[in-house]
């Protein structure tokens, strides 16, 4: 297979992924947005190492620390979203920033 | 030296304990008591020093100053006439504490005026018993500021923040030519004791041209306090303070100030022809329109106002013919009568609720201790035979006579003599015109007004009878000889006595018989029978109007220019500034919107732009 195919669907993959960052107003799609493109990265860490031939197959082995990195990242990111969620009501990212209405009321509503 | 002192210091004090005052009743115990102890002070200090030639002065603590400038001393100094103030200012200022309690019952800032008052009072001593001119010049202000506290005393009513105002103003305005009078007498004289200076112009050590500006200022201030023409506007817009304040006002302090500064500077003005010149003819116009405009007003306290106008206008007449002891002897007899006018009319409006006459008439009956007092005041204010009014202002019109010979020794020139000798006749004649008609108006026929009125509180009643002794017996005493230490009394003429009386006499009756009663037994106003003279004096000849389109307007409109000046050309950069700045802060703002995702569209945008640029050119 030329190295050429999974490089252009990182590629696509991670042109989607950017068009997420930047144009998706929901917090959750956003985060999507960044999935895609780390595993973008994932494709060409992998797509290179099998191209090298490497014996050490460090591409793959960086792949699988990226995987873990991204499952904290997105607990993270999820965590944050619900977050925002309890205080406003809401995860639209263009109307967070303002004093959020029920930050109080959440945490009162938590205990 | 101690007892002058303490003259100030004591009323000074009972001023100051007074603010300490929680309770109502503390500070009239405050007030009164520290009033009669200054009157006993007062009277101690005074009483030996009537009728003595040589004054006591001394002064306090060590000259303040440098070598360049006369030095500054608390000077004080005690003769006969600073005497007989004192005694009338503490008498005046005694009764009206007391008659203020009584007064001022219900008033919810009594603790704030009766302090004032005693303030007044101590000011008042300053200025009396004064060697350094600028001992005088304080108490001088301070009168100014304590007579503008107390007339503004029912702030919330229009006309009495209007009358504070003005009088504060135009008294301010002249009391710029005291100041300057000091200075320029002490670059002449190179001392600002009033004792050095009255020896420098006994020993002609002063220039004509100096001696006539320094009197000329001087004339200013006591035109100012004095309420003379063409200062006289503020007096009767000062009738809506209270009633006991009026009393010291028109009587013992303040407007008396005046005449005691031309008194007691009295050989400067009489080195100065055009000053003495000056002196008689604004008294000769002040006493004329004053009790002119008397005759024609519908309110009593502003007869009473226009009237202590023309009779200060009177010992400014006797002062430029010369006679001091006149003057000081008519401004004692006027401080009590005066005072007993204003109180008794402090008592009528206690009674009727208002000062107009038109809600007055027939009180005789319901207040006989105010009717007889007042009738008293009423008939020494035109000088009727034995009381106090008929000997002072019979001196006074005997001087002016004794003025017009050639060889008189007085100052004034024979035409000026003559001058005020006709003027104070036609005055007295209007006196007792304008006397009748008030005291008619208020006491006789049947009530106009629809309240019932009753008798005043007994503390409002003694200071009445006590100020109708004086009233009565002040004229023996002022023609005592050499009461006023030195100088001799006027001898009475007898012509002048003759006269005046008949003119008083024929007077009184015309104006009663000018007067009618309608069926209802309400007497009408004789003033009526001026017909359409009566709304020119009503409205007091457009003075005010003058000064309204000469002086207030074109101060409003530069006060308006100086305004938009400020706001809209200085102010115009400040606020430049900021709205600069603000727009700058917008644009930059645009870069900084807390949107993640235009950052990161910018940096994505950003990275794209400088791949394509790496790209073509590589």
């Amino acid at each position: 297979m030329p190295l050429l195919w999974p490089l252009l669907l990182s590629a696509a993959l991670f042109g989607i992924g950017v068009y997420g960052v930047l144009a998706r107003r929901n917090a959750v799609l956003a985060l999507m947005g960044v999935e895609l493109m780390l595993n973008a990265a994932n494709l060409n860490l992998v797509a290179f190492d099998v191209w090298l031939r490497d014996v050490l197959v460090s591409g793959q082995v960086f792949t699988l620390f990226t995987i873990a990195l991204a499952a904290a990242e997105i607990g993270l990111g999820l965590a944050i979203v619900l977050r925002l969620f309890r205080a406003y009501g809401h995860v639209d990212v263009d109307r967070v920033g303002g004093e959020p209405a029920t930050v109080l009321g959440g945490v009162e509503a938590e205990r | 030296m101690i007892g002058l002192t303490l003259t100030i210091a004591l009323p000074l004090l009972a001023s100051l304990v007074g603010l300490a005052a929680v309770e109502r009743i503390q500070a009239a115990w405050v007030a009164v008591g520290g009033a009669a102890l200054t009157w006993v002070v007062t009277a101690v200090v005074a009483l030996p020093r009537l009728g003595e030639a040589d004054p006591v002065s001394g002064s306090w603590g060590h000259a303040w100053g440098n070598l360049d400038a006369p030095a500054l001393t608390f000077a004080l100094r005690g003769d006969a006439m600073s005497a007989a103030l004192l005694l009338l200012a503490a008498t005046v200022a005694l009764l009206v504490q007391i008659y203020s309690v009584a007064y001022l019952a219900d008033d919810p800032r009594y603790r704030a005026y009766a302090m004032i008052v005693s303030l007044f009072s101590a000011s008042m001593h300053a200025v009396v018993v004064a060697d350094d001119l600028f001992v005088l010049l304080i108490g001088w202000e301070l009168m100014g500021v304590c007579s503008y506290l107390l007339i503004g005393h029912y702030w919330e009513r229009s006309d009495a923040r209007d009358g504070a105002a003005k009088a504060f103003l135009m008294t301010r305005f002249a009391d710029v030519g005291l100041l300057v009078a000091i200075i320029v007498l002490g670059q002449a004289v190179d001392s600002y004791r009033i004792s050095d200076v009255l020896d420098a112009v006994a020993a002609g050590e002063i220039g004509d041209a100096t001696t006539t500006t320094v009197a000329l200022l001087m004339l200013l201030a006591a035109v100012g306090k004095s309420a003379q023409f063409p200062l006289h506007s503020w007096l009767p817009d000062a009738m809506p303070g209270p009633s006991p304040i009026s009393a010291l006002i028109h009587s013992a302090t303040m407007v008396a100030a005046g005449v005691y500064l031309v008194a007691r500077m009295h050989p400067l003005f009489v080195a100065s022809e055009t000053a003495t010149v000056a002196l008689g003819l604004v008294a000769v116009v002040t006493m004329l329109i004053a009790a002119a405009f008397a005759l024609a007003q519908d309110d009593l306290k502003r007869v009473l106002a226009w009237s202590t106008v023309s009779q200060l206008a009177y010992m400014f007449a006797a002062l430029s013919v010369g006679s001091v002891v006149a003057a000081i002897g008519h401004l004692l007899a006027h401080g009590a009568f005066k005072a007993l006018l204003f109180l008794a009319a402090g008592s009528v409006a206690h009674a009727v609720g208002s000062t107009a006459f038109a809600d007055m008439g027939g009180l005789r009956r319901a207040m006989p201790w105010t009717f007889a007092t007042a009738t008293l005041g009423f008939a020494a204010l035109p000088g009727l035979l034995p009381l106090s009014g008929f000997f002072t202002k019979d001196a006074i019109v005997g001087a002016a006579y004794d003025a017009t010979h050639a060889d008189a020794p007085g100052p004034a020139p024979s035409w000026l003599a003559w001058l005020i000798l006709g003027a104070a006749l036609v005055t007295a004649a209007l006196t007792a015109a304008y006397a009748t008609r008030a005291w008619r108006l208020v006491f006789g026929g049947q009530r106009r007004g629809t309240e019932t009125a009753h008798e005043a509180p007994a503390l409002m009643r003694w200071p009445l009878v006590v100020l109708s002794v004086p009233t009565v017996l002040m004229g023996l005493a002022v023609v005592w000889p050499g009461w006023l230490g030195g100088a001799e009394a006027e001898p009475v003429h007898s012509w002048v006595a003759v006269s005046s009386t008949l003119i008083l006499v024929a007077i009184v009756g015309l104006t009663w018989l000018l007067g009618r009663t309608d069926e209802h037994g309400v007497t009408i106003d004789p003033a009526t029978r001026l017909g359409p003279v009566r709304p020119l004096l009503a409205r007091e000849f457009g003075v005010d109007a003058a000064y309204d389109r000469l002086v207030v307007r074109p101060t409003m409109g530069a006060s308006v220019l100086t305004l938009a000046a400020d706001r809209d050309v200085v102010d115009a950069y400040v606020r430049g500034a900021t709205t600069g700045a603000l727009g700058a802060s917008r644009l930059l703002r645009w870069a900084q919107n807390r949107n993640v995702q235009t950052y990161v569209t910018v940096a994505v945008v950003g990275f794209a732009l400088a791949a394509v640029l790496a790209g073509v050119s590589a």
